[in-house]
């Protein structure tokens, strides 16, 4: 059988496509193996080959990268408690009632997620400068200030989540439970909330994904001795990249896939971030 | 059923509202108004109102060079995203493997990592003395692309591609798989029936995710900090850089609002690029 010219493209097509898919495999998954590979090396930088192996660097994590690590984790669990406590009420609130300027209110509160973070952070800085000239109260460099702007952009991700989660819901259940007497706190309680249980935790491991993450936000507004993960690895970098940073960074790779992991269980990834 | 906001809707949703009224609506409004203000060496800041920290970028060249490089960066990482997404969306959309659910975790995992930590890997590979020096070293020749465009472009790609990936997925499972297979039974080759009916169905939802992976490349900071190196210059780390080094906010803030809005001008006149009937 002759090779027909509809033949020839259809195999020039294939063998394309199959380009194309191991560029992208690649693009995305080469330089988190690199960075795996990196930081077995047992050189104090990149010698290629190097001439062993070693994960003494993981061990050494904690000495250059340890308060960092502890600030960051200060943050997004105090961030995630308060999106929690604000978020869901919010998902609830919009889910349950229909009044005028609905739309335009949940547009309002998802918005965080669609300005830049450079913007927000310099824009949260120069407010807390001026309400420190206003008030005397010190803002800026403030683990407090940094929770804040993390709820900010953390507690969108609630809402979206819990709203997600109760779409589905029905409301005969809350309606049966208040015409049996359940004050509307109670059908809250013991109705509603346990029907979202899978929606808020997976809200509350993303919040902490999300807040343990961010860098734009956090450039603005550290300063000495109070510094994140994400800044510390970005500044670290600017003067050396060996193999202790690509050890932080696998570090960073697994504890975000445990979450993610986690939170698979909970609710469809898939689902949830269209 | 609409009525007014009821009390109960308004004890649920305060507080939430406010936190983005005070952390976001008050500092971007009170950002517009710094922008406005002039900049003093050894006042630093003045109150006034002008506009010339605006008049300022858009007179001298060095900054329109910069807005210039990022729409570039950010252009031409939409298009590359496209073209290696495309393949890896489609493949993920029709695959029957059992292995699916955990490839969708592998797209997404790079997503929750941060963009600095996944360039780490590109600069092991870039960086003078690198992988990629070394390995041509044996060669006899040298690869330098630390701190050039391509290795930004590529660093960016890198980190947009996941995002590409999931949305192009979710666009391609919305489309029936029985008309791929009606084309294919009236005579059309795969490709054909591809080109002729799954890609006009599924333009609209590139399109979104070509103006996603566009307005996340504008944004960008880690990659062109990282792998662009301290001359390389693109929006978002001069708004840093201007505020930081020197201190100058005003104009910071002029900057951060002048890529908000270029952003937003050129998303939305991308909009017109798509045919009307294709239009979401």
């Amino acid at each position: 059988m002759s090779l027909t010219e509809t033949d020839w493209t259809d195999w020039a097509g294939r063998v394309a496509l199959l380009g194309l898919l191991g560029l992208g495999i690649a693009a995305i998954f080469l330089p988190m193996v690199l960075t795996l590979y990196l930081s077995m090396f047992d050189e104090q930088m990149i010698v290629f080959p190097p001439h062993g192996y070693t994960l003494a660097w993981y061990g050494r994590i904690a000495g250059t990268f340890g308060a960092a690590i502890w600030t960051s984790l200060q943050i997004a669990v105090v961030a995630v408690a308060l999106s929690l406590a604000l978020g869901i009420p919010a998902g609830i609130g919009l889910s349950r009632h229909r009044f005028r300027g609905r739309e335009a209110l949940s547009t309002f509160l998802l918005s965080p997620l669609t300005v830049p973070g450079i913007a927000v952070g310099l824009a949260i800085y120069i407010l807390a400068i001026w309400l420190e000239e206003k008030s005397g109260v010190t803002l800026a460099g403030s683990l407090r200030l940094l929770i804040l702007a993390h709820l900010l952009i953390t507690m969108p991700w609630v809402i979206r989540l819990c709203l997600a989660s109760l779409t589905n819901h029905e409301r005969t259940t809350e309606e049966a439970a208040a015409s049996l007497g359940a004050s509307p706190m109670m059908v809250i309680w013991r109705v509603t909330l346990p029907a979202m249980r899978p929606g808020i935790i997976a809200a509350g491991l993303f919040a902490f994904i999300i807040s343990f993450e961010n860098l734009e936000i956090n450039l603005f507004l550290v300063a000495p001795g109070i510094t994140t993960l994400s800044v510390s690895v970005l500044q670290y970098l600017g003067y050396h990249i060996d193999p202790l940073v690509a050890a932080v960074a696998v570090a960073q790779m697994v504890i975000v896939g445990a979450a993610l992991l986690l939170l698979d269980r909970f609710v469809r990834l898939g689902q949830v971030l269209k | 059923m609409r009525q007014k906001l009821p009390l109960a809707a308004a004890g649920l949703l305060g507080p939430a509202t406010s936190v983005v009224v005070l952390m976001l609506a008050a500092p971007l409004a009170l950002l517009f108004r710094d922008s406005l203000n002039r900049f003093d060496v050894t006042e630093l800041m003045i109150e006034t109102v002008t506009a010339a920290n605006y008049t300022r970028f858009f007179t001298e060249t060095f900054y329109w060079e910069v807005l210039r490089t990022t729409i570039l960066v950010a252009a031409t990482v939409a298009v590359l995203c496209v073209a290696l997404g495309l393949p890896l969306a489609w493949r993920l959309a029709r695959t029957t493997s059992r292995w699916k659910s955990l490839m969708m975790l592998l797209v997404i995992l790079p997503l929750f990592i941060g963009s600095t930590v996944r360039t780490v890997g590109w600069m092991i590979l870039f960086a003078r003395n690198g992988m990629m020096d070394s390995v041509a070293g044996l060669f006899g020749t040298r690869v330098d692309l630390m701190y050039t465009t391509t290795a930004v472009i590529i660093g960016t790609l890198s980190v947009n591609l996941p995002f590409m990936v999931l949305t192009l997925q979710s666009v391609f499972e919305g489309i029936d798989d029985r008309l791929t297979e009606a084309a294919q039974g009236l005579g059309a080759t795969p490709s054909r029936a591809f080109w002729r009916v799954v890609w006009p169905l599924a333009l609209p939802g590139v399109m979104i995710s070509a103006i996603l992976s566009f307005i996340l490349g504008m944004n960008a900071y880690a990659t062109p900090v990282l792998l662009g190196g301290p001359r390389f210059q693109m929006m978002a780390p001069l708004v840093f850089w201007e505020f930081n080094t020197n201190s100058n906010w005003p104009f910071s803030a002029a900057l951060a609002f002048i890529l908000m809005a270029t952003t937003l001008l050129l998303t939305s006149l991308s909009n017109f690029l798509v045919p009307r009937r294709y239009r979401a």
